[in-house]
């Protein structure tokens, strides 16, 4: 017997409040190409990306820290296979602990060959230093920055 | 104060497969609801409440999509609601039932779900959307990249190879042959799976799970009800859950609680349902389990943070086949989320399975002499915890 | 079947009008979880466990629980989520505690307005069987079963109207300064006949949280204001509208057996201070007074020109102004509940019906009262029965 089948979409448009924080942080990015943190008084961390509280002693957070523009690796993945609405592989990104953070934040690396996936894992490795990149022309998000590895000695 | 026990006294699983053209997303429930009633010997009027299981609506392309399935689990008038956990959804649905009896509500309960995971095109694309808007929907990240970063972290701190990882999926693959259910049940070789695609550094297409069709169904009941009617169940006697910090960066750097290497707040999950049970030793005590791990190098964690090995111990003894069946404590002898990823009730079907160890109706990959078993599902970034003690 | 051991509400936190854009959906799920845990004077280190109740389409997060976990207090803590409707988290949550094995809970509901069309939203629920190509959202649904009452009871229409103005008035009362914004021709929500303008409130942001506690809890920490939940039921309707007798509320009668059973009501109207019932449109409130055993069709009309719903009345419904006057989509069910639960606490401020021992509170959520539950809380010091 013949079997149908229907295509549907979802249209839906989403304006999300970001908030004082997540605001200052964006503003600072794409005004002054500067990034920050928020210390949670209680446990001392530096929180990277900034929030108005910790959610792990729920209370607010105190102060804003400026942090980066050097960091740490501290998690990647790089991406070979294609997925729709994903970019096109390959590309690396992953976690980065920013000088005077606690807490790593998400981003692309860039400027790294990828096609020998061991070798580029070993640049990637743990540990490695970053600098943090900023396009020209930012525009407010976190995609506004990226993270290249140090040349090798 | 005593709680009174319950039971499961039916579980159902459909046969899953890639796609199931053959039938909609509410036939598919209905096909494990009627497995599970005829295993329980019961009919659609003996339940009086319904705990339906399902993760992202987006999944399955329907909005609220638990409206649609109210007719196949029989629920018109009666009592329903709907969980979501993400991943855990099926185990923390099959822990919400046990509220409802263990509450005094009612006797009976069904749990039931189903995925079409396949009618969604790419589950990575809708697994994006469950980052945050804020700072991370924009980053490519999904369940894949998300998980493959957890392996880069485990392997700098235990040393974990690639090829620690392709053992993984030969020994599920292994145990998958022997169950009738389970979606990816071909055996394979540490070579083959070495020499499948790249998908995720260092995650490969076969340590990954598949995306699979298909539904899950369970009866819980009263001890009352039980006794009453001289019926065989498998005793429900630790639940519990907890769950992380959804910021996959905070499980790093300095000073964090949760390395998002390890599984922190799975051992934390299983910490209550032990309490619960009295299991204070579980390599000892755990004879059979079925741990949430859809892809090879999570089970690594799931099995530290199950007490069954220290930290970074489980490497070495899965290599030895202790977690094999046949070995000392089985793990994921049903192949386990890796060769069966139905998301709405893949955590159910961890529950059912252990249901069926203890009860000894697990066929040929039934492990000998089970007598206590435990379950557990992931749910979110790794976020959501569910766990249970499962007894004979 | 035994009833389960008692549970009491200790805190409340509702915010059924949130406008300021200053804060992210999180930051507000955290103010309202420290204002109910404030409110119930604990802190979360108090709390064993929490029930969320979002929709992940409406939030814009596939999981809607995952990035608010942590603004309510999920770190380290047990948490569940049943977006199927706010009001199953408080349903769930009353469950684990009255198990045994929680001294607390904390159940919160959420509905922002971020996402655009809200219709669009709404209209995907229908499934892509036989319904998605229809504009069936749930303003439509309503209508629907606004039409099917239209249709079965002469004269429905004066009586609905009557409830608009009364739960206007009371809103007035209860929310100050805060218009009730007519729902007009929008891009983001449009009307169905018989649905008038005037006949609904246009969406709004509003979070809810509240807490529960055992009576141990209760009793070592001698918390005074709580409401006991003397009896909760909830059932669902079936899938299709077409499989429904729109005119009628089976499934809400069925939450009422249980419900009533659960506390022994025997003579409802004789049985309650107050009352907060689902009001999305006045045809539900008409709906939830029949099956709540407060007037008969025959009767509508005649209790709305006598006011016997109406403050000062025999039995007042919806003093808070219902989902007539603020309607934060999502979350309004819950709000119901906890408004009772207030009115019990003698906590409901401006619309505090002075004396409130006992009330009943009827959440729905759906299309066309799809979900319903009924939660009776009383004071525990009126004779309320095992």
């Amino acid at each position: 017997m013949e079997l149908l089948s229907r295509q549907e979409t979802w249209n839906i448009a989403y304006d999300h409040a970001l908030g004082e924080t997540a605001s200052f942080f964006f503003t600072q990015i794409r005004d002054n190409a500067k990034l920050y943190g928020r210390r949670d008084a209680k446990s001392g961390r530096v929180l990277v990306p900034p929030r108005a509280f910790s959610d792990q002693t729920l209370e607010p957070t105190t102060e804003w820290v400026e942090v980066g523009p050097g960091g740490q690796i501290e998690a990647f993945t790089i991406v070979y296979e294609r997925f729709r609405g994903l970019p096109e592989p390959p590309y690396a990104f992953g976690y980065v602990m920013l000088d005077r953070a606690d807490t790593a934040i998400g981003g692309l690396f860039k400027g790294l060959d990828l096609v020998d996936p061991a070798a580029a894992a070993k640049r990637l490795a743990i540990g490695s230093r970053v600098t943090t990149k900023f396009a020209d022309h930012r525009k407010g998000d976190v995609l506004d920055f990226w993270f290249e590895v140090h040349p090798i000695a | 104060m005593t709680t009174p026990r319950v039971g499961i006294i039916g579980v159902g699983q459909s046969k899953f497969t890639a796609r199931r053209n053959d039938a909609s997303y509410p036939d598919l429930v209905r096909e494990a609801v009627v497995l599970a009633l005829k295993d329980a010997d019961l009919a659609f009027d003996d339940i009086k409440a319904v705990v339906y299981s399902l993760s992202p609506d987006a999944m399955v392309g329907i909005g609220n999509a638990e409206r649609i399935g109210v007719d196949a689990v029989g629920a018109k008038n009666k009592r329903f609601l709907r969980i979501n956990t993400g991943g855990a959804t099926g185990i923390s649905s099959v822990i919400s039932a046990y509220y409802h009896i263990a509450a005094g509500i009612c006797d009976v309960v069904l749990t039931a779900g189903a995925d079409k995971v396949g009618e969604c095109g790419d589950s990575q694309t809708v697994l994006n959307k469950i980052w945050d808007p804020t700072y991370e929907r924009q980053l490519p990240l999904g369940t894949i990249t998300m998980l493959a970063m957890s392996a880069v972290r485990y392997m700098h701190k235990y040393g974990m190879t690639e090829e620690d990882m392709a053992r993984v999926t030969v020994k599920n693959r292994m145990h998958a042959s022997k169950n009738p259910h389970a979606h990816l049940s071909k055996e394979t070789t540490i070579d083959e799976v070495m020499a499948s695609r790249l998908i995720s550094w260092p995650v490969k297409l076969m340590d990954c799970c598949p995306q699979s069709s298909g539904g899950g169904a369970m009866v819980l009941a009263s001890e009352k009800y039980i006794r009453e009617r001289k019926l065989a169940a498998a005793w429900i006697t630790g639940v519990g859950h907890c769950s992380e910090s959804y910021y996959l960066g905070d499980r790093m750097g300095r000073g964090f609680v949760a390395d998002h290497a390890d599984a922190h707040a799975l051992k934390r999950s299983f910490e209550r349902s032990y309490a619960m049970a009295g299991v204070n030793d579980p390599q000892k005590q755990v004879d059979v389990a079925e741990l949430y791990a859809p892809f090879s190098n999570t089970e690594f964690h799931s099995i530290e943070a199950a007490g069954l090995a220290q930290l970074g111990g489980s490497i070495s003894q899965l290599r030895e086949g202790r977690f094999s069946l046949g070995g000392e404590i089985p793990v994921n002898p049903s192949g386990g989320t890796l060769c069966t990823n139905a998301i709405a009730v893949t955590a159910m079907i961890r529950a059912a399975e252990i249901a069926l160890q203890v009860t000894g109706r697990a066929g040929d990959r039934q492990v000998r002499r089970a007598k206590l078993g435990i379950a557990s599902g992931n749910g979110g970034d790794h976020q959501f915890f569910g766990t249970m003690v499962i007894e004979a | 079947m035994t009833n389960p051991s008692r549970v009491g509400v200790i805190g409340v936190a509702i915010h059924p009008h949130i406008t300021d854009a200053r804060r992210s959906l999180e930051e507000i799920l955290f103010d309202t979880t420290r204002e109910a845990l404030a409110d119930a004077k604990l802190s979360i280190e108090d709390i064993d466990g929490i029930v969320v109740g979002a929709n992940d389409q409406y939030d814009g997060r596939a999981i809607a629980v995952m990035a608010a976990s942590g603004s309510v207090g999920g770190v380290d803590r047990d948490i569940l989520s049943t977006p199927s409707a706010g009001e199953h988290a408080f349903v769930l949550a009353a469950l684990r505690v009255a198990t045994g094995q929680f001294r607390t809970q904390l159940a919160l509901a959420w509905s922002p307005t971020e996402a655009s069309p809200l219709h669009e939203v709404q209209r995907l629920a229908a499934d892509p069987y036989f319904h998605r190509a229809l504009p069936l959202d749930e303003t439509s649904a309503h209508a629907l079963q606004a039409t099917a009452l239209l249709a079965a009871v002469p004269g429905v229409e004066e009586a609905a109207w009557a409830i608009v103005v009364k739960n206007r008035r009371h809103g007035a009362a209860a929310y100050p300064g805060v218009t009730s914004p007519v729902a007009g021709l929008s891009d983001a929500y449009p009307l169905r006949w018989p649905l008038r303008a005037d006949m609904v409130a246009a969406p709004t942001t509003g979070a809810v949280a509240m807490v529960l506690a055992s009576p141990d809890w209760i009793a070592d920490h001698q918390v005074q204001n709580v409401a006991w939940i003397a009896g909760m039921g909830w059932a669902t309707e079936p899938s299709f509208l077409g499989d429904r007798k729109l005119a009628f509320a089976p499934a809400l009668e069925a939450a009422v057996e249980q419900a009533y059973t659960a506390a022994a009501i025997t003579a409802p109207l004789a049985s309650f201070d107050v009352a907060e019932v689902s009001d999305t449109t006045p045809y539900q409130e008409l709906l939830a007074c029949e099956a709540l055993g407060f007037a008969k069709r025959g009767d509508w009309l005649a209790r709305a020109r006598e006011g016997t719903f109406a403050t000062g009345g025999k039995l007042p419904i919806n003093l808070s102004g219902g989902a007539l006057t603020l309607n934060p989509v999502f979350c309004t069910g819950l709000i119901r509940i906890a408004e009772v639960a207030n009115q019990v606490r003698g906590r409901a401020g401006a619309h505090q019906r002075p004396g409130a021992a006992r009330g009943v509170a009827h959440a729905a959520s759906g299309g066309a009262m799809q979900y319903n539950t009924v939660v009776i809380l009383s004071r525990g010091d009126e004779g309320a029965r095992a």
